[in-house]
């Protein structure tokens, strides 16, 4: 192994993780409607939101990337395999993140919408001053874990030409026929990267339960 | 009764001033001094009126038939068994339950089953009632001093100084000023009760609602809830109050109201329902209360 080798695996580090924070952005801010239909009062709109989620979950990340760069990419319009690699991990990561959005709001107690209404608390005071805080503290942990186990899935977007990390490595294990100590490089730098988020997570989820303590 | 109650009457901060001059006022006829004095209450505002209020759920009544005036300064117990219909009624009042059937006017808000309730009626209404709930319903992610007074600011506008010497005040009045800087989670039951009671007083509400605020309490605890319950009521707040305990029932209430499967079986001063109930029904549930 020498530097070179070392040099082209690490220039595939920005492609990992912009694909990884692209689609899990997407995800975090598609999730948001998805959850409030999959909530929401109309049974249609809840129906509807059920089948979407089941859907995306349902198809492996590779085929919705397959579908989206060679599908829709090729015939209809023109979408990158960057922009493919995104919008495939971003669908699937708003189902799953609107389901973790799901849980957390049924694990807020009851009595705490019934007490700030009881206290006439504004709509908007309710949902940003009580709700949301209440949120984070439980979406945070799953939240954080789901983004380490989709920073592992953007590895698919080797599979369609991003030099992300994936690529690179198998790049240079080809031309060199050393596999081995390339992919073991490779997977050190998904560890360091996953590294940040876990420990982020941990001393948020920290900071909050010495607060909290529930 | 009412002289046990009237005699003693402490300052309770945060109080709405101008209650006091329409609250019942102790009116002292005699001045000789070897006879009892004798307290009138006078210029009691009716605060709460209920007309034929009905509640279903579905199918299912939960409520039916129900009639009660509380007065400005009353302290009205609701007791009776499980399930018949106590918290529903409270949660009427407040219209966390719009009713089915029937009027509620409270403190000069007029709601009918029939029409729809108005964003602004429900405001009015919910900015007279204090709640208190057995469950406290504290935010736990807000200290005891943000708990109180944070509604203050976003319900009344009161500026966060203001709104936290206020806060202040009444923490100090139900014994927990110390505790102004910790979560909710590390103080007691008894005093996160408490906590509540200061939080919805500092809306300066007309009328508090209890729904049984010392049934998740341990005995010891529950009595530095009543403590601070009996003090509000000497001072002049018109409470309702769903309990458990008799002796609260007994010596703090002016009246007691005794229900069962969604109606009214008994309503009157404490004294005479708790000694002296009419109905076998009533009988039967005081017995059974009294000698849990
Ligand atoms: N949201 C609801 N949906 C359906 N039924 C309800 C609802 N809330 C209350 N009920 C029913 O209404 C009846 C009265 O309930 P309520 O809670 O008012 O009784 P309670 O007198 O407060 O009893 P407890 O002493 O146990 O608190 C019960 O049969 C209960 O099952
Ligand atoms: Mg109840």
């Amino acid at each position: 192994m020498n530097a070179e080798t070392f040099l082209i695996i690490l220039s595939g580090i920005p492609w990992t993780i912009a694909i990884t924070v692209g689609a899990f952005t997407m995800g975090a801010l598609l999730g948001i409607p998805l959850c409030a239909m999959r909530v929401s009062k109309s049974g249609i709109l809840r129906y509807m939101a059920t089948m979407i989620i089941l859907i995306l979950r349902s198809i492996p990340p590779i085929v919705w990337l397959f579908f989206l760069y060679f599908g829709i990419g090729s015939g209809y319009l023109q979408v990158g395999p960057i922009e493919s690699s995104i919008i495939a991990l971003g669908l699937i990561t708003s189902a799953n993140l609107a389901e973790i959005y799901r849980g957390a709001l049924k694990s807020i107690h009851v009595g705490q919408w019934e007490a700030s209404h009881a206290l006439n608390m504004p709509r908007w005071s309710i949902f940003k001053d009580i709700m949301v805080p209440q949120l984070v503290r439980v979406i945070l942990p799953s939240a954080t874990s789901y983004m380490i186990g989709l920073l592992k899935d953007s590895a698919i977007a080797s599979t369609v030409g991003v030099t992300e990390v994936a690529f690179q490595a198998n790049f240079v294990s080809r031309r060199q026929f050393q596999g081995l100590e390339v992919f073991a490089v490779a997977g050190l730098f998904y560890i360091l990267i996953s590294l940040p988020i876990a420990a982020i997570a941990r001393y948020t989820d920290g900071v909050m339960r010495a607060k909290v303590a529930r | 009764m009412d002289q046990l109650q009237h005699q003693n009457r402490v300052t309770f901060p945060g109080l709405d001033s101008d209650q006091g001059s329409v609250r019942g006022q102790v009116e002292r006829k005699s001045s000789m001094a070897n006879q009892t004095v004798k307290p009138k209450i006078v210029e009691r505002d009716e605060i709460v009126r209920v007309s034929n209020l009905g509640k279903s759920f579905g199918t299912h009544k939960v409520l039916e038939g129900i009639n009660l005036t509380v007065r400005s300064g009353e302290v009205l117990a609701i007791i009776g068994p499980s399930g018949s219909g106590k918290s529903t009624l409270l949660r009427c009042l407040n219209q966390l339950e719009p009713q089915t059937e029937g009027i509620i006017t409270l403190a000069g808000i007029t709601l009918d089953a029939a029409k729809p309730a108005s964003k602004k009626q429900l405001n009015d209404l919910r900015r007279a009632a204090g709640m208190v709930f057995q469950s406290f319903n504290l935010f736990p992610h807000l200290t005891v001093l943000q708990n109180v007074s944070l509604p203050q600011q976003r319900v009344l506008g009161r500026t966060k100084a203001d709104a936290d010497t206020r806060s202040r005040a009444l923490l100090e009045r139900v014994g927990l000023a110390n505790k102004a800087d910790h979560y909710p989670v590390r103080c007691s039951g008894g005093q996160q009760q408490r906590i509540a009671i200061a939080r919805a007083l500092a809306l300066d509400p007309k009328i508090m609602l209890f729904d049984e605020p010392t049934s998740a309490l341990d005995p010891e605890l529950g009595l530095e809830v009543l403590a601070v319950m009996k003090e509000l009521a000497e001072a002049g707040m018109t409470m309702i109050v769903v309990t458990h305990e008799m002796h609260f029932a007994e010596t703090v209430s002016n009246r007691v109201m005794i229900m069962a499967d969604g109606r009214v079986l008994e309503e009157g001063p404490s004294a005479s329902v708790m000694r002296d109930p009419q109905t076998e029904r009533a009988k039967r549930f005081l017995q059974a209360v009294r000698n849990r």
